[in-house]
């Protein structure tokens, strides 16, 4: 790791000023350092803390919407009991979640825009694609963990649970934006990941999540993830939908993939054809089809398919309640 | 002939471990806790290419680091890297930053070679890169061939086929290697984590050379081996070479990165079995090939104790017609090393999956197939505990016959260890003080099974005291020399040592004292009498108390999802027999561990390899997966003592047969064989034909 400064910023513009010089900001750090640590992005000259700034560890609630800081951590999602009834799925995404001890210092923030875990990209002797170099090794070689679908040519997924789920709540990004606060859908977030070979989400230099707003039109969500492992283990397949489900119809009804793309996999169309339907085998089964229409598996990642077409299944069903 | 005890207060049963609470609050220091006065850090510098000639490394803009105190090279000269991680230079600083910092700094010249390969298959090719010039990748051995194999598969009623396979499995203990080596003008004091402190002040002598008594070597506390810390290890050799540099003690401990790539492994198993059985389910024809890579230390055979590719075939049962052919493969990669009960676990698996398979095609139950055909009585005993305290008969349902979307299953398997018994050179010496007070020190290790414990039940035992009464102290070569604690050897060489030295203690305590039994209530008044000499007594190992080899079955059973492929494993019944238990807890623990260990090997872990760029590419606990308490399923351990057998070790047995047992439940419940290990939701989805073909971009 190189040698850097570190300042605290106390105000949103203190924190732009102090990382306009090639500096990036610090919350959680568990993605961050890890990069340093691994030399795996150009070394800031300061690290700006943001911790401390005003207002954006709170959770608030109002009339039609949640908002959430970004500097919540994973565990306060995990353990507020008003969020966890208005949005189940949520919370069953925040427990999913790395381990105890990384969800009590994790942000949303910070998970949102968390890099790519692409074994290539985070190995610290191989220059990939995303890196900038001149091969993506896991179209190549050791794709298990990689994207059905990519709009570029690297296929590392998106891994953000949250991100996921966020996209079936149809929840809203607010992120400063060269002092601008600008409104980011999930699909907007993350959609620069699926065309450019090096971004893993939408930011730009700078740019800071301040918060994310939740419509509290649907009643009901559902989060589930497949992993190799029972606990502590990245999502192989991960899924989350939301509804409202009225004398056993769907209305309002979205759901969303992680980690088979670089973006929360959405299909509108699907979404459309849940309308109105009743939650019933033969629904979520079509629901799943249409949702994974156009996979293309690789060598190794084939697997992805039937587990993400049991995950959509599951958790559609799953808000039955 | 010597026996022990036949009524004991402490043999045979639970004793807490002497350091449990040292342990558990973290005052006991581990080696990588060593801080000796004026200590710097030292760090390693590996290879970044699978292949490679070094032709210059040049340290000096490392030693300008600011905290930088030594920077030494790995090798002189010009020399040739055969894998990634490879160790190339070493630094020693005052903080780990310099280190990073340095071992950044130095410069390496090198032709990096575009012609490697790290994968078996592939380097088994004709006309792939060679590992080592002018030598083939590929030694096959001799075909061992008892009877007449092609005429017996013909008198078969049954005869299956099949392909089993295994991966190299990393060497993580919880402790990386490393120590802390001082090396001054009175010699060298290496405060090492290792199974052998005796083993590693060898090494470091010759390495060094420096005369054996010049070297000392301490290991109060150490955090595990499992077979990978028997030697000093380049890093053992690098420390000695940073301190004398620095005139400061160096600790070198490793990273978890380097531990993925250069202290060992257990080599990877690919088995082509076919098997046959007569009408009345005898085992009648067993034919194998197996190939397995030690990573560049193949190529030439090291035999099934070293750590080399080679397994026991067919393992454990007695086939009469057998043809088995094995080939080590040499591929860029870290070598294997001794792999807590090398080469059984992957022979394991491989047999008793195709017994599995076997047994479905004859269409009879997998345990009854076994008690026939398993000629050992120790498991047949085995087996019917397990099957009774498992319940087995009420549990079975043929392969794939559970109902529904999540699949319930069982399987069995056995296990077989031959080591275990004791090394004959053992000694050991207890000083008995006049006021009452006793310590026991041997020069051999604790390498966390509880061997300190050990010592203390048996001396508890044979002196009528308790065993918080008695000092032990181990990890140190100037106490009597010891084993290296390898081959489960180490509790049938001190159990035995510990009575001899206890009874002669005796004999002379009562001759001095005139006291005619001075144990238990008489010990403090035999001791009085000794005045203001103590009592040094000398022992060694004796013959009659301990023995080989142990046995051991176990139970397993998992619930398969068939549609998502994640595999739970809900149970495991564990039977093992290790002659005489000297503490029961420790032994169950081991136990215990054992089935961890094997659990992770059936379902999570795989060292693997990337044939484009030549790295592991798993170099971490992210994506080098290992079984963590939300997978551990309910584990119950049954065990049968048998004292006239006298001591036998236990750590190895207990993690030969689970990944068979796991992997045999996992068929049992869905019908199909993932018959490569680990068995990942990805194998189990592939198995039932769900995934789909790979798409044309």
């Amino acid at each position: 790791m190189k040698a850097f400064a570190y300042a605290t910023a106390h105000s949103t513009d203190s924190a732009r000023e102090l990382a306009a010089d090639n500096g990036t900001y610090l919350a959680g750090g568990n993605d961050l350092l890890g990069l340093l640590k691994d030399y795996l992005v150009p070394a800031p000259k300061t690290l700006v803390n943001i911790k401390s700034l005003p207002g954006m560890g709170e959770i608030v609630r109002s009339e039609n919407k949640w908002v959430i800081g970004s500097l919540v951590t994973v565990g306060e999602i995990e353990r507020n009991e008003e969020l966890r009834k208005a949005f189940p799925g949520l919370r069953d995404a925040a427990s999913e979640i790395a381990s105890p001890q990384i969800r009590n210092v994790a942000t949303v923030g910070g998970n949102l825009a968390q890099h790519s875990r692409c074994w290539y990209f985070r190995h610290r002797d191989t220059v990939c694609l995303k890196k900038g170099g001149d091969l993506c090794y896991a179209r190549n070689s050791e794709n298990r963990y990689h994207s059905l679908f990519t709009g570029n040519d690297c296929i590392s997924p998106v891994v953000s649970s949250l991100a996921t789920t966020f996209a079936a709540l149809d929840a809203t990004a607010i992120v400063l934006c060269n002092g601008v606060e600008t409104l980011f859908s999930m699909a907007d977030l993350y959609q620069k990941a699926f065309t450019t070979v090096t971004a893993h989400n939408s930011l730009a230099p700078g740019d800071l999540i301040l918060r994310v707003r939740i419509p509290t039109i649907r009643t009901r969500s559902a989060y589930m993830q497949v992993s190799d492992k029972h606990a502590f283990d990245w999502a192989l397949v991960s899924c989350a939908a939301a509804a409202n489900v009225v004398d056993g119809k769907l209305s309002k009804p979205r759901v969303a993939l992680g980690s088979i793309s670089p973006v929360p996999h959405q299909v509108e169309a699907a979404n459309q054809f849940l309308e109105g339907k009743p939650l019933d085998d033969d629904t979520v089964s079509k629901a799943a089809d249409m949702i994974l229409a156009g996979a293309t598996p690789l060598e190794h990642n084939g697997y992805k398919v039937p587990m993400a077409r049991a995950l959509i299944r599951r958790t559609l069903l799953k808000l039955k309640g | 002939m010597p026996s022990w005890p036949a009524n004991t207060k402490y043999i045979s049963q639970s004793t807490k471990r002497v350091d449990a609470v040292a342990k558990v609050t973290g005052s006991a220091h581990y080696s990588s806790d060593i801080q000796a006065s004026g200590w710097l850090y030292g760090m390693i510098l590996r290879s970044k290419w699978p292949a490679a000639k070094i032709s210059d490394i040049n340290l000096d803009k490392a030693l300008q680091v600011p905290g930088i105190k030594a920077a030494v090279k790995a090798r002189d000269g010009e020399f040739t890297v055969r894998f990634y991680g490879e160790e190339l230079a070493a630094v020693a600083g005052t903080t780990k930053q310099a280190c990073l910092d340095a071992l950044h700094a130095i410069e390496v010249k090198a032709e990096p070679r575009q012609e490697f390969v790290v994968r078996e298959d592939d380097a088994m090719k004709d006309g792939a890169a060679q590992v080592w010039d002018g030598v083939p990748n590929v030694s096959t051995g001799k075909v061992r061939e008892t009877g007449t194999v092609d005429q017996a598969f013909t008198e078969c009623a049954a005869v299956i086929e099949g392909f089993y396979s295994a991966p190299v499995q990393l060497h993580h203990p919880m402790e990386t290697h490393g120590n802390t080596v001082s090396w001054t003008d009175d010699g060298v004091t290496a405060w090492a984590s290792t199974q052998g402190v005796s083993s590693v002040r060898d090494g470091l002598a010759g390495a060094l050379k420096l005369d054996q008594s010049q070297v000392r070597v301490l290991t109060d506390f150490m955090g595990g081996g499992f077979g990978s810390k028997l030697g000093g290890g380049v890093e053992g050799v690098l420390a000695a070479r940073l301190s004398r540099e620095a005139k400061a003690p160096v600790r070198l401990m490793l990273t978890r990165f380097d531990n993925a790539l250069a202290v060992g492994n257990r080599p990877s198993s690919f088995q082509k079995i076919k098997i046959g059985a007569l009408a009345d389910g005898t085992l009648h024809a067993f034919e194998m090939e197996n190939y397995g890579t030690a990573g560049i230390g193949a190529g030439a055979d090291q035999g099934g104790g070293g750590g080399g590719a080679q397994i026991p075939a067919p393992y454990i049962y007695k086939v009469p017609n057998t043809r088995v052919k094995q080939s080590a493969v040499a591929v860029n990669a870290g070598s294997s090393r001794a792999f807590r009960a090398p080469s059984h676990p992957p022979a394991s698996f491989g047999m008793e999956s195709a017994m599995d398979d076997l047994a479905a095609k004859l269409g009879i139950d997998p345990l009854e197939f076994r008690l026939k055909n398993d000629s050992n009585e120790v498991r047949q005993r085995e087996y019917k505990i397990g099957a009774e305290k498992f319940g087995w008969k009420e549990k079975y349902q043929k392969p794939g016959g559970s109902p529904g979307v999540v699949k319930t299953g069982i399987g069995c398997a056995g296990a077989n260890w031959p080591a275990g018994g004791p090394s004959r050179r053992t000694q050991g010496e207890a000083q008995i003080n006049p006021d009452g007070s006793v310590e026991f020190r041997l020069g051999v290790q604790d390498i966390g099974t509880g061997t300190k414990t050990v010592i203390a039940v048996v001396a508890a035992e044979m002196l009528g005291l308790k065993p918080e009464q008695i000092t032990v102290k181990v990890g140190d070569t100037n106490y009597p020399p010891g084993p290296a604690s390898g081959g489960s050897t180490t509790c049938a060489s001190i159990s035995p040592t510990v009575y001899d030295i206890c009874t002669k203690a005796l004999d002379q305590l009562q001759t001095q004292s005139g006291i005619a039994d001075a144990r238990g209530d008489n010990w403090f008044a035999a001791c009085k009498k000794l005045g203001v000499t103590p009592l040094v007594v000398h022992g060694t190992w004796i013959e009659g108390l301990s023995t080989r080899p142990a046995y051991g079955v176990q139970f397993a059973e998992v619930d398969v999802d068939t549609e998502t492929g994640l595999v739970t494993l809900k149970k495991v019944v564990a039977v093992h027999d290790c002659g005489l238990i000297v503490d029961k807890l420790t032994t169950e623990s081991q136990i215990n561990g054992g089935i961890i260990m094997g659990m992770g090997y059936a379902l999570y872990e795989e060292r693997v390899m990337d044939d484009l760029s030549g790295v592991v590419l798993n170099p971490n606990f992210e994506t080098y997966k290992l079984s963590g308490i939300a997978d551990v399923p309910e584990i119950e351990v049954f065990l049968i003592n048998m004292p006239e057998r006298g001591v036998i070790g236990i750590g190895e047995p207990a993690t030969v047969p689970t990944a068979a047992a796991i992997g045999n439940a996992v068929f049992n419940a869905i019908g199909a064989r993932v018959g490569s290990l680990p068995i990942t939701p990805a194998k189990i989805l592939a198995a039932l034909g769900k995934v789909p073909p790979v798409a044309k971009s």
